[in-house]
Parts: structure tokens; sequence; C-alpha cells
């Protein structure tokens, strides 16, 4: 039995939107896409979904920080979980790891980029169930 | 003294002369003789001698005369006088000349044996003293000679170099060394080192160095940062032993190394933006045939769409690649420039061909209005062909529907100018300053479908800086921007 749920993408890249769009279409889920940190707040107070996947570099190096602290502060939209997706580990020396950064990051889970469909499917059913 | 000892005698009266060359000749010495004193002061002119026996009484020059003429030439022979009148006067006289000793007429061969071996031992000894004077002379010249030669050399090095002695005292320095490490009070001799040298990292090593009892300690190399100026140094300092190995005192070698430490930070900034700048499309590669593998797409035409997808990134990182090379072919100098005469209207013009059918694609009108005809500049063709490829084609890539491109020219005294006008989304006032940076890349909603490696402008401006023009911008937000070009010229 499939959770249930909006899931809203928040990405700059096209190609990432569009592929993870396609692949979580494909195993029926119903997904929102947002090509900014401010795009992506907007959907999620007009829509409030399910899970969020964010990318952690967007506009400003930080957006994707200031995104998951705004909604994990917010008494409404705190219990939405949030997968964070990066490239950005290597790029510019962090190494994230949820026991460390977990806690100023407030995002529930992070995957490196490119995450392969099974992966990304596994971790959003995961989450869905958890919050179930 | 190996060789025989040269002896002259000089008498008027021939059995002396003979006697004495008997005598002398059985012992070893070269004998010459003279018959008076003209022909004596000859002989003394043409050869060199040890010992020269003067008789007092001569006719033409007098004994006491010959002495004098003789030590003109050299005050080192030794004279022995042969007098007849054996009185203390004559012999008193003949010492004060300069005489060495006297003989008393008639004399037998014993004491001349006698007398002449003991002068010759003084000339030996007299000799001697003479080539040591010599040679402690030039040793203390040497000596200053090589103590100024030190001082220039290490004057004008470029690294600092400073010497302290056991009692902690600086002793030598050069003027790198004061400007690098801002030493004070280098003019009151005897005050210790730390009170001409500011920095407690330097003096505590020295004073490792200076207190070490270990006889195989040879150096420290330390970084050291100062504030005023604010740089870092790099130090090398040594122990300074005796030929028996015991410590005389310490040096320290300096060497300013700010600009490779800048030049170092840039470079590892460089490398991780270019590492992430092409770890975007390769990841979205490896994304797109992770769903084309994984059979996500549902029909071939799904599939087909994702794999086109993949190769668009494909091709923008390998313009990326190429953009990279060609900067690092800029950087490293080893584009060698082929400057010709060149027209620019032509040049711009036949691009502006090139790109018509794009420009239509997009909806925007590009044109090309010359408002001054431009003289020949020498410039290399296939640069300017890059540079306005990359500008007219940004004027494209950043224009917006129904906009338009306007490519003018203008002149004054020393440069060229092309203006590519456009009436695309403009610059944030923020963002100008930072265009030509590397990688930087404008991003608004309405940019981020727009594919570019972030190089562009900055080859563009590498290109122009090369021909010693410079590259200007004005810009609006959505009013559009003018990037204009000013390349000198030779009237």
């Amino acid at each position: 039995m499939k959770a249930s749920g909006k899931i809203l993408l928040v990405d700059d890249d096209p190609d990432f939107l569009e592929m993870h769009k396609a692949v979580l279409q494909n195993h029926g889920y119903d997904v929102l896409t947002a090509t900014s940190g401010q795009e992506g707040l907007e959907r999620v107070r007009a829509e409030i979904p399910a899970l969020i996947i964010l990318d952690l570099m967007m506009e400003k190096h930080d957006a994707g920080f200031s995104f998951s602290k705004t909604v994990k502060t917010d008494p409404l939209f705190r219990k939405i979980p949030i997968l964070m997706v990066t490239s950005v580990a290597e790029a510019t020396g962090f190494r994230f790891s949820l026991e460390d950064d977990g806690y100023w990051m407030k995002t529930d889970d992070f995957l490196d980029k490119p995450v392969m469909p099974e992966v990304l499917l596994e971790r959003v059913d995961k989450l869905l169930r958890k919050r179930e | 003294m190996n060789t025989p000892a040269n002896i002259l005698v000089v008498d008027d009266e021939m059995g002396i002369r003979e006697g004495c060359r008997r005598v002398l000749a059985e012992e070893g010495y070269d004998i010459d003789l003279a018959e008076d004193g003209t022909i004596g002061l000859q002989r003394v002119r043409e050869k060199a001698y040890d010992l020269i026996l003067v008789d007092l009484m001569m006719p033409g020059i007098g004994g006491l005369d010959l002495i004098k003429r003789i030590h003109e030439i050299d005050p080192e022979i030794i004279l022995v006088v042969i007098t007849g009148y054996a009185t203390i006067e004559t012999a008193v006289e003949a010492t004060k000349r300069g005489a060495y000793d006297y003989l008393p007429k008639p004399f037998t061969p014993e004491a001349l044996t006698v007398l002449v071996r003991r002068g010759i031992e003084k000339r030996e000894l007299r000799l001697e003293a003479q080539r040591l004077y010599h040679e402690r002379e030039q040793r203390l010249l040497e000596l200053a000679g090589e103590k100024s030669r030190l001082r220039s050399i290490i004057g004008c090095m470029t690294d600092g170099v400073l010497v302290t002695n056991m009692q902690r005292q600086l002793v030598l320095w050069n003027a790198a060394a004061v400007k690098m490490l801002r030493l004070s009070g280098t003019d009151e001799p005897g005050r210790l080192m730390d009170h001409c040298l500011k920095n407690r990292a330097l003096v505590e090593s020295l004073d490792r160095i200076l207190g070490s009892q270990d006889e195989s300690f040879s150096m420290i190399g330390q970084e050291i940062q100062t504030d005023n100026p604010k740089s870092v140094l790099m130090a090398q300092m040594a122990p300074v032993r005796d030929e028996q190995g015991r410590l005389l005192g310490a040096v320290t070698v300096i060497r300013d190394i700010t600009k490779l430490k800048e030049i170092e930070t840039i470079k590892s900034q460089f490398v991780s933006m270019v590492a992430h700048e092409l770890r975007s499309p390769l990841a979205a590669i490896e994304g797109w045939l992770g769903v084309v593998l994984s059979g996500e797409a549902g029909d071939e035409e799904q599939r087909r769409k994702w794999l086109l997808r993949a190769k668009e990134r494909a091709n923008s990182l390998l313009a990326l690649v190429q953009d990279l090379l060609e900067i690092n072919k800029m950087e490293a100098g080893k584009v060698a420039q082929k400057m010709e005469a060149v027209q620019l209207t032509d040049l711009v013009g036949k691009i502006v061909e090139f790109f018509k059918p794009e420009a239509e694609r997009q909806h925007v009108l590009l044109e090309m209005k010359p408002s001054v005809p431009l003289p020949a500049i020498q410039a290399d063709v296939r640069d300017m062909e890059k540079l306005f490829t990359n500008l007219v084609s940004n004027a494209i890539k950043y224009n917006v529907e129904n906009g338009s491109i306007t490519i003018e020219t203008s002149l004054d005294a020393h440069f060229v100018g092309i203006h590519i006008r456009d009436t695309g989304v403009g610059i944030a006032p923020a963002d100008l300053p930072r265009i030509f940076e590397d990688f930087f890349r404008v991003e608004t909603k309405r940019t981020n479908k727009i594919s570019g490696t972030g190089l562009g402008l900055t080859i563009a401006k590498k290109i122009v800086d090369s021909h010693f023009g410079h590259i200007e911008v004005e810009s609006q937000p959505d009013r559009g921007s003018t990037f204009s070009v000013y390349l000198p010229y030779k009237k």
C-alpha cells in the first residue's frame, strides 16, 4: 500500500527537477515543483505537501539551510519531513552527517546527487511512512 | 737560503779583492768584484746582492757615500765596511749610515767568514721579516675585502639575512631583513635581539638554537606571520659554528612568501570551484542515465527524450572544459598572438551574419549600425572572433522575446569602440562588479533556463586585456545592457 500525499521538489537545476518528478510520478506520487527557495515556501504555504525534497545549493549558497529552517520553525509545517539532496559536499569541503549537523540543518534525511531512482523511492517511502 | 748568497766586494786594492774572493768562494758563496764605487753601484743595479763588502777609502765615490747610495737601491742589503782606519769614529759613522758591521784591516780569513756568515744570517732574517710583513698586509687587505664583499652580497639580497651572536646581539643584517621584520634600534650597537626583533616566535626559535647543546642540531624552518605589513614569512634558522664545531651564533634567512600563499589560496579556490562546476553536469548526466537504466521511462519516446537531455548536459560540460583549457592557455601565456591589421567593422559584421538565424529563432532583431568608420587595429583575428562571438551570443541568450541587439561603433584619439546594445534582462547593480569573475552567472528566474559556462565574459576580458584595451558594461535590470569594447589603434 503506497503512502499518499503530494511531494514538493525544490531544485534550481531543471534536469533534476524533471528527472525526480518523472520517477516519482511513475510511482504514483503527486508532484509539485519549485525552482527557488522563495517559490518553494509559497508552495509549502499554499499546498502543505507531505514531503519536501530540497537541493541545498540554490540561488544563494545558504538558501537550502534558510529554507529548511523556516519550514522547521513554523508550527504549521514543522512536521513535514525534508529530504535534502545535495551535490555540495565535496566542492565546499563540507561533510554532512545527521549526527553532527542534523540539529541545525533541521532536515530529516539527506542524499548525495545524483540519486538513483530505487534509492529515491525507498527514502521517500520510508519518510512518508514514518510520518504516518 | 737554498741558492748560494750573492756577495759583492768593492775595494780598490786588488789584493784584498782577490783574497776575499778566495776565502768566500771556498765557503760556497757567489762572488763578484768591483774596483771602485762607480762599478760597484752599476753591479748593484744589475744584480740582487745579499751582502756587500765596501772599502771605506776609495778614489771616486767614497765608502760612506756608496753605503748611502746602495741603500737607496735596496735598504735590506747587508753592508760590511772594510777599513784601514780602525777607529771608533769611522765605525760609528759607517753604522750610522746603515752599515751592518765593520772589519778592520788587516783581517784574518776566519774573521771574514765569521762576519760574512753572520751578515748573511741577518740578511735572511730581514728577508723573512719582510715577507711576513707583506703577507700580513695582504691578509688584512683580503680580510677587509672579504668583509666588504660579504656585506655587499648580503646587502643586495632580496631575502632577509640576520646573524646573532652568543650574547644574543644582532651582529649582521641586511635591508631586506629590516623591512620584512620591521627591525628597530639596529643603530644602537650591542642591544639584545629582543630589542630589535618584535617577533616573539622568531626570538624563541633563535634562543632554542643558541641554547642548544646538541652538536648535530642543524636547522629550524618556520612560517612566521607579521601584522604590519600583513605578510607570511618563511624563516630558516641555523647555528653558526667555528672549525671545532663550537657554537658562535645563529643565522636567519627570511623569505617573504605572502604572494605564494595568496596564489595557493586562489588556486585551491579555483580548483574547488571547477570541481563543483564539473560535478553539476556530470551528476545530471548520471541521473538521466540512471532513470533510463532503471526502466523508469514509459516508452521509447520518453527514453529518447531523457537521453537527449543527458547529451545536452554532456555538450555543456564539453564547452566548459573547452573554456577552461582556453583560459589556462591564456594564463600560461601559451597562446602566441598573431597580430595583424584587423578591420573590426568587417569582422563583427561577419559574426552578426552568422548569428542572424539564431537571433531569428529567439525572435530577436540583430542589427549592425556602424556610427563611424573605424581604422584597422593590430589584433589577433582568432581572439577578436572569440571576443565578439561571446558578446553577441550573450546578447541573444539574455535577451527577451521581440527584443533587439544593436551594434554601434565609436572613435576617439586612441581607441576604437564597439558597443553591443541589447534590450535584454539586464544586470542588477549588485551583480555588475562580479560579471567578469570566473564562473559568475547572473541568476534570476529568467536566466535560469539559459545554459552557459560562466566563463564567457572572463575569456572576453582576458582577450581585451591582452590587447591593451578595456571592456565596460552599463546595464539596467529589465531594460538591457550595453557592453563596450575599447581597443587601441595607431594613427
